[in-house]
């Protein structure tokens, strides 16, 4: 009795700062269609304006905070609204995609401007405490509590009672509808845009009150609204704040077992577990209005009236075996030309790519989303740390064994997606990436905690790969080899047999396909090779933390293959080497103040041409192709299939049609 | 004639509820083979939901399917598709990212998982071949499906349930989008797949059984040897074209709709 009681009311402390995230969240998804990753960002990136101007020019709190929340948040949640409303109507992917990309540009933007360091923060409120009834409760955990539920009645008196409610609910309810009776969608989402966006500033100048005003610390705690939102199944208000009272009620009274250790780490990843259980039990009754639309967008391609679509496939097969061999061979002299060190970055790109290729086959090919496969690399990189032996002479047993664990993990996370996709699969693979986050690599036995633990170089069947150039040649003819088979692959029944998974899951079902295998299993493949790249980025690395496999470089990994080229396996090749290039530079210009940035401003570069992309998710590769093929079109004589081989079906009748 | 004794797909008392609408109200059917089975009704009659159930797609809260002989009321799609059960889409749903050859290939080779490798590539060929001939589809083999007009796109989805060599094809409003000279080809094809020889599919021997959903009555009347008639989720008429004309039922509900529009 006498610590229950207190831990439910912390437990409303905290629970009622996720409520304000959630109602941002379901604001925006109800009347954008848009679920917004970047809203932790947003809230981090406000706080640190905020520190900004109040702490750093010292402008007093009551011109500070409404420029913050009038101005400067709703300034963000517009420009939101500018890039997002071109996409509404894609595929649910494209807005998921960008919106990361948001978060990365927002997190990286952050760390440019305000460095990665703690940041002291002046409170807003008071921090002394005052008794109540047998416990102290603290002025700004009140305080919190109370603009929490201040802004949800605010919410509430905004849907119930003014006409912005009203168009919103007709918007809601019928977009087509809605514009006949005059309701403008565009005002509407705008407004929802910035309300959502000020409730993300609120959120983030709350926090600093009990979280450290770090970039990174910040974003991971607002992720936790994610949950409650999900909870109020993205669409009712009270239900997700609800949510997320219950939900700061349930890991507060969690606390009073929790010691330290293993126990802690779980209880960091409670929320993630529920999301987790709470999208399979809910599965095919989240709704999601962008799956109304075709699935994964190749249909938005242009018609295209080159030779080459018509070319048989044999030699579009054999140039494509010539470039790839060709390129292979130029990448296995390089480092006869090339000094050391960058032959070290090569492998870093060749490994990169090798991880990228699981993702191209999962989500380009397959359809399936995901913002794990990171975790899946941390497996078999700890797997060979522990296992290898000091001179790795165990690496193949070490590295089959992460292989094996990465099995059952794969199926694990492949179950959510038998009943999801879109969004809710996404949210379902970055909850498993953050368990594995909390509960795998940061228990302390597994990763050595935040020192890491050695890993190293492998020793095959008595072959030394401890030098730099054989560790390339190794990386590098394994991913030759792993390119060389998808390729094949992509040619013949099991190519197919994902492509349709991801075209019309529902057409190829009843064709006779049994998506659940065909789903896990593909799932579990793609876990194990990319666990078999993390076998070999351990030992490359020779030193791994829980940082190198951290959630966010599932995110980055799914920006780079986006931004490459998603459904190509020339995409996963360009995504390894954008990877390189932040530490090509160091390595080229030395590390210095210049150096230490250059990761980010490669992150940004890739976040602004992903949302840069936006209708065009195939990526630049594959734009680049449909560009050569457009400029030689032109540049050629007209085509052959011109002279007298008119027929009903000709293509050429066929463009006519297509317009009316 | 005994429908029921030569039907390779047959339904009973089907009932399926959306919240309080009732769909689908007791509804039976027989499909039998070697002929052209209509299935009629004004919009939102119920035909696509009875399409769903028969595919397995949604579960009926009363009422059993059998095909061929077995009760398959509790598989999931994927076992109908494997046991002879193939259909087309209302709202298509062609593998946009893949071309025309290829939405044949892979639906052939999702019928017969067995085949894929090796022996079977032949096989595959032939058949994808034969189809694209029948359909007038080889001039556009290398074409990206999700790039056709409509008319074509239903082409090809014919093509891609055929190629699953089934014994029963459902199809649901495969002339929407046909001007009318494609509509007439269409006809002339539905009426040689079920007059052809037996194929080399399941259960050689038997000819194609066809479940037709259409709008177009003209083409109804022409093609099916049966028709069956749903108008608010139930079953109001069945009976040969000629009888379905002159029921008064069926004028009340449906025909007496179109004379007024
Ligand atoms: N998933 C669903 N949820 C709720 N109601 C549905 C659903 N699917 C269909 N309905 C309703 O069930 C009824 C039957 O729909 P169905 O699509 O089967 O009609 P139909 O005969 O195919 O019509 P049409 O000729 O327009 O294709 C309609 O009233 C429709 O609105
Ligand atoms: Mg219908």
């Amino acid at each position: 009795m006498s610590t229950f009681w207190p831990l439910v009311v912390i437990g409303l402390f905290t629970g009622s700062i996720y409520g304000l995230g959630a109602l941002g969240l379901v604001l925006t998804y109800k009347t954008t269609g848009v679920f917004n990753f970047a809203f932790g960002a947003v809230a981090m990136f406000c706080a640190f304006v905020y520190w900004q101007i109040h702490d750093t020019w010292h402008w007093t709190a009551w011109i500070s905070i409404p420029l913050l929340l009038l101005v400067v948040a709703p300034l963000i949640g517009y420009l939101f609204e500018l890039l997002f409303r071109p996409l509404s109507g894609l595929a649910a992917e494209v807005p998921i995609v960008v919106s990361l990309a948001l978060l990365a540009l927002l997190e990286v933007g952050a760390q440019l401007i305000w460095g990665g360091q703690e940041r002291g923060f002046e409170t807003i409120i008071p921090t002394s405490s005052f008794k109540f009834g047998s416990f102290y409760v603290g002025w700004d955990q009140l305080g919190t509590l109370i603009i929490a539920f201040m802004a949800g009645g605010f919410l509430w008196w905004l849907l119930r009672h003014t006409r912005f409610g009203m168009s919103t609910r007709a918007v809601v309810d019928n977009r087509d509808l809605a514009a006949i009776i005059g309701v403008s969608g565009d005002n509407v989402r705008r407004f929802a845009w910035m309300v959502s966006s000020t409730f993300a500033a609120l959120l983030g100048i709350l926090l600093t009150h009990s979280q450290e005003l770090t970039t990174y610390n910040l974003v991971l705690v607002v992720l936790v609204s994610f949950a409650p939102a999900v909870m109020g199944r993205n669409e009712s208000f009270p239900w997700a704040f609800g949510g997320a009272l219950g939900l700061g009620v349930f890991t507060s009274v969690l606390h009073r077992w929790s010691t330290s250790g293993t126990v802690a780490n779980i209880e960091a990843a409670v929320p993630w577990f529920l999301l987790f259980i709470f999208l399979i039990v809910l599965g095919g009754r989240l709704k999601e209005p962008g799956l109304s639309v075709r699935p994964m967008a190749v249909a938005t391609g242009t018609l295209s009236t080159g030779d080459m679509e018509h070319m048989s496939a044999r030699p579009r097969i054999q140039r494509a075996v010539a470039l790839g061999v060709g390129a292979f061979a130029v990448a296995a002299v390089l480092p006869t030309v090339v000094p050391g060190p960058q032959v070290s970055v090569l492998t870093y790109g060749a490994l990169w790519a090798l991880m990228a290729v699981t993702l191209v086959v999962l989500t380009g090919w397959a359809g399936q989303i995901s913002i794990a496969q990171v975790s899946f690399v941390g497996v078999g990189a700890f797997a060979v740390g522990h296992w290898a032996g000091a001179h790795g002479q165990n690496f193949v047993p070490a590295a089959l064994a992460g292989m094996a664990i990465a099995v059952p993990l794969g199926l694990i996370v492949g179950i959510p997606s038998l009943r999801l996709r879109g969004l809710y699969l996404a949210l379902a693979t970055l909850a498993f990436a953050l368990i594995m986050d909390y509960v795998v690599f940061n228990s302390v036995g597994i990763s050595g905690g935040l020192t890491g633990i050695l890993d190293h170089r492998p020793r095959i069947f008595g072959v030394s790969f401890a030098s730099t150039t054989s560790m390339y040649e190794l990386s590098l003819g394994v991913l030759g080899v792993v390119l060389a088979i998808t390729f094949a692959l992509r040619q013949g029944p099991i190519g197919r047999r994902l492509r349709i998974l991801r075209d019309s899951p529902l057409a190829a079902s009843t064709l006779g396909v049994n998506l659940t295998v065909t789903k896990l299993v593909t799932f579990a493949v793609c876990g194990v090779v990319a666990a078999m790249a993390g076998a070999l980025y351990g030992s490359y690395l020779q030193s791994i933390t829980p940082i190198n496999f951290q959630f966010g470089l599932s995110v980055q990994l799914l920006l780079l293959v986006v931004f490459a080229g998603r459904s190509v396996l020339t995409g996963a090749v360009v995504a390894g080497v954008l990877a390189m290039i932040p530490a090509l530079i160091v390595s080229l210009i030395g590390g210095g103040t210049i150096g230490a940035n250059v990761g980010n401003w490669i992150t940004l570069a890739v976040a602004v041409g992903v949302i840069g992309l936006g209708r065009n998710p195939e990526g630049t590769v594959s734009l680049s192709i449909q560009e050569a093929k457009r400029t030689l079109s032109v540049m050629r004589p007209r085509p052959r299939r011109y002279l007298g081989l008119g027929s009903p079906l000709a293509p050429e009748r066929l463009e006519v049609s297509s317009g009316g | 004639m005994a429908a029921e004794d030569s039907a390779v797909l047959s339904a009973r008392g089907i009932s399926v509820r959306f919240g309080g609408l009732h769909a689908l109200d007791e509804v039976d059917l027989e499909v039998a083979a070697g002929r052209v089975t209509g299935l009629i009704g004004p919009n939102g009659a119920g035909k696509t939901t009875l399409f769903n159930v028969l595919g397995g797609l949604l579960e009926p809260v009363a009422g059993s399917v059998h095909l061929g002989g077995a009760d398959i009321t509790t598989w999931p799609p994927h076992r109908r598709g494997r046991a002879g059960m193939a259909r087309t889409f209302q709202r298509l749903e062609l593998f946009t990212g893949m071309t025309v050859e290829e939405n044949l290939t892979a639906s052939w080779e999702a019928a017969h998982p067995g085949a894929i490798f090796g022996r079977g590539r032949p096989t595959r060929k032939q058949r994808v071949a034969e189809m694209m001939e029948l359909l007038g589809l080889e001039r556009i083999a290398g074409r990206t499906a999700g790039e056709l007009p409509t008319g074509l796109g239903r082409m090809v989805e014919l093509g891609r349930a055929l190629c699953a060599d089934p014994r029963v094809l459902l199809l649901d409003e495969p002339s929407s989008g046909l001007d009318v000279g494609e509509t007439q080809h269409f006809a002339r094809i539905l009426r040689q797949l079920v007059a052809e020889a037996p194929h080399n599919g399941h259960d050689a021997g038997q000819p194609l059984a066809i479940l037709l959903v259409e709008h177009d009555m003209a083409l109804v009347m022409e093609v099916c040897h049966v028709i069956t008639v749903l108008d608010f989720g139930r079953r109001i008429a069945c009976g040969s074209p000629d009888q379905i004309q002159g029921d008064p039922a069926v004028r009340a509900a449906y025909l007496g709709e179109t004379d007024v529009a």
